[in-house]
């Protein structure tokens, strides 16, 4: 599971009003190299939930000094984007769990796929 | 001759019921296509463009060089005669066979890749193969044609034909001579590539028929970042289609099966499509995504079997909407592929789709089929889904193979000052 993927998921347990972000518990985590693309990474981050972005990637280790607000005029600060760029696209989460910040349910991450299918009485 | 002054080339294109109208928009949008027209099943134009841009058509089945468009010819029952009206209104213009041949042959060799020492040898055979041509027939009819001949004997007669017209040998051998004859056209052409446009070589695990799965993406007006859901994938297809598309969107891939999912992160892979597909196991009952976060939603929805184990499709169908208008931003599109049935049912749940709408697709007879289900009815006055803020933008009726299917295309309604207040 990229980051990327992380900053779009919320909790969606009945009844759960602030399950946003989800709270990363990772066991395996991976780094792939992704071709840099700064016209699509600075198109992304308008969309972002930045501060959901540096929690998660602080909690894993690959904060690389990002700053806690967003910076204006980066969208020709190449240095900043592929720091970005690593954070949302390179680092995976294999193996580890999800978990809802409100009810505190637990959402298994496998082989990279995060399972987030409830039980019948959750939804 | 085939090729005009400017030196553009005739060609068609087979298409599947109903995705003609797709790729007539293709062939123009892609290729800069010019003399475009159409007839079921095939779309003609002339191109400049190379044979590797014209390989990247993705709503086509076949690309064939046109040898001749003629009007439909009744065959006398006797073959002699027939041969000799195949002679003369069919195989025509010895010249224009000449010229195509020239044309294939050529595409072909752009097709190996020419140039280099090692060639020589082939371009002597190539120029051989122009003075001692060999061709075989392979021909299709319908109509009275078919009641008075099959096709076998028709392949026997139209090579006899070809082969006193032109001195053509006949012979088991390229180039394969297509020829299609209904009671309303009259087609022959010669096909570019071995492969069919439609197979694609970057899927491992093959789902929904790729063409249509392509002419889905298309409608979603996929721009740069967009994010698109696919809140059913199964292995994937549509949004390897749509990634291709949009390289730079994001594509965020749902099932609720594990077996399922994984054979989409091994199509994902297979297509080097990982840095764009998201993919999450999870319901599309309850999506795991905020309200109004992606810009299109674009679902192949199953029928003809149990949805889960309890709900089947029709009963499920409000639900999974109620999400994916839910997860959609204002001004965002919707895409669906449906069965008749749920067609039907969706036009109830959907007041829009109740408008009286021009159909895009020819033989779009929704009446016909509103009469399948009531299940939708019931279910409406039961749980009040209004869905009142999707808009109906058009239909087409597409051939899945054994069933026909609609694709529904809704925009997501602006949400006005007063319905905020």
């Amino acid at each position: 599971m990229k980051l990327l993927t992380h900053n779009m998921l919320t909790s969606h347990v009945k009844g759960v009003t602030k399950g946003y972000p989800l709270l990363i518990k990772a066991t395996e985590v991976k780094v792939n190299e992704v071709e840099f693309n700064p016209q699509f990474v600075s198109r992304m981050i308008p969309k972002l939930e930045w501060s959901a972005l540096i929690h998660a990637a602080e909690g894993l280790g690959y904060l690389q000094d990002l700053p806690s607000t967003l910076v204006s005029n980066y969208e020709n600060d190449e240095d900043f984007l592929r720091k970005v760029h690593r954070v949302l696209l390179e680092v995976e989460v294999i193996e580890g769990t999800l978990q809802c910040p409100e009810s505190g349910r637990e959402f298994p991450i496998s082989r990279g796929v995060p399972n987030m299918l409830l039980n019948e009485d959750e939804s | 001759m085939m090729r005009d002054e400017g030196g553009s080339v005739r060609f068609y294109c087979t298409a599947g019921a109903g995705m003609e109208a797709f790729l007539l928009d293709e062939v123009k949008r892609k290729l800069n296509a010019t003399e475009v027209e159409h007839i079921p099943g095939r779309v003609f134009f002339c191109c400049h463009s190379n044979l590797h841009d014209m390989m990247q058509l993705k709503s086509a089945e076949r690309l064939f060089l046109l040898l001749r468009k003629a009007p439909p010819t009744s065959l006398p029952t006797n073959p002699g005669k027939a041969a000799s009206v195949i002679q003369q209104r069919i195989v025509g213009n010895p010249d224009v066979w000449s010229g195509a041949l020239s044309t294939w042959s050529s595409l072909q060799a752009e097709l190996n890749g020419s140039g280099g020492r090692g060639q020589k040898r082939k371009r002597e055979e190539e120029e051989e193969s122009l003075n001692r041509p060999t061709f075989r027939v392979s021909c299709r009819c319908s109509g009275t044609i078919a009641r008075s001949y099959n096709s076998q004997n028709l392949n026997r007669i139209i090579g006899m034909a070809i082969n006193r017209q032109l001195g053509w040998k006949a012979d088991l051998r390229d180039p394969t001579v297509n020829v299609y004859l209904s009671d309303d056209h009259c087609v022959v052409g010669i096909p570019l590539l071995r492969q069919p446009l439609a197979s694609r070589t970057y899927l491992k695990h093959t789902g929904l028929r790729s063409t249509i799965a392509w002419a889905m993406a298309s409608l979603c007006n996929l721009q740069e970042a967009s994010v698109v859901l696919d809140p059913m994938c199964g292995v994937g297809t549509i949004l390897l289609e749509a990634v291709q598309e949009c390289p730079n969107g994001v594509f965020i891939g749902m099932d609720s099966d594990e077996v399922q999912l994984h054979k989409a992160v091994e199509n994902v892979q297979a297509a080097g499509q990982e840095e764009r597909i998201l993919l999450i196991q999870t319901s599309c009952t309850a999506m795991p995504l905020p309200a109004a976060s992606v810009d299109a939603v674009v679902c192949d929805v199953p029928f003809g079997r149990k949805f889960s184990c309890s709900d089947d499709m029709t009963t499920a169908l409000p639900h999974i909407l109620a999400e994916m208008e839910r997860v959609l931003r204002e001004g965002g599109i919707l895409v669906l592929l449906l069965s008749l049935q749920l067609s039907a049912l969706i036009k109830k749940l959907i007041k829009s789709d109740t408008l009286d709408l021009q159909s895009h697709a020819a033989g779009c007879d929704e009446d016909a089929h509103t009469s399948e289900t009531d299940a939708g009815s019931r279910e409406t006055g039961k749980l009040k889904f209004a869905f009142n803020s999707l808009i109906l933008q058009s239909k087409h009726r597409v051939s899945l193979g054994s069933t026909d299917a609609l694709i529904h295309t809704y925009t997501k309604r602006h949400t006005t000052c007063d319905a905020q207040l």
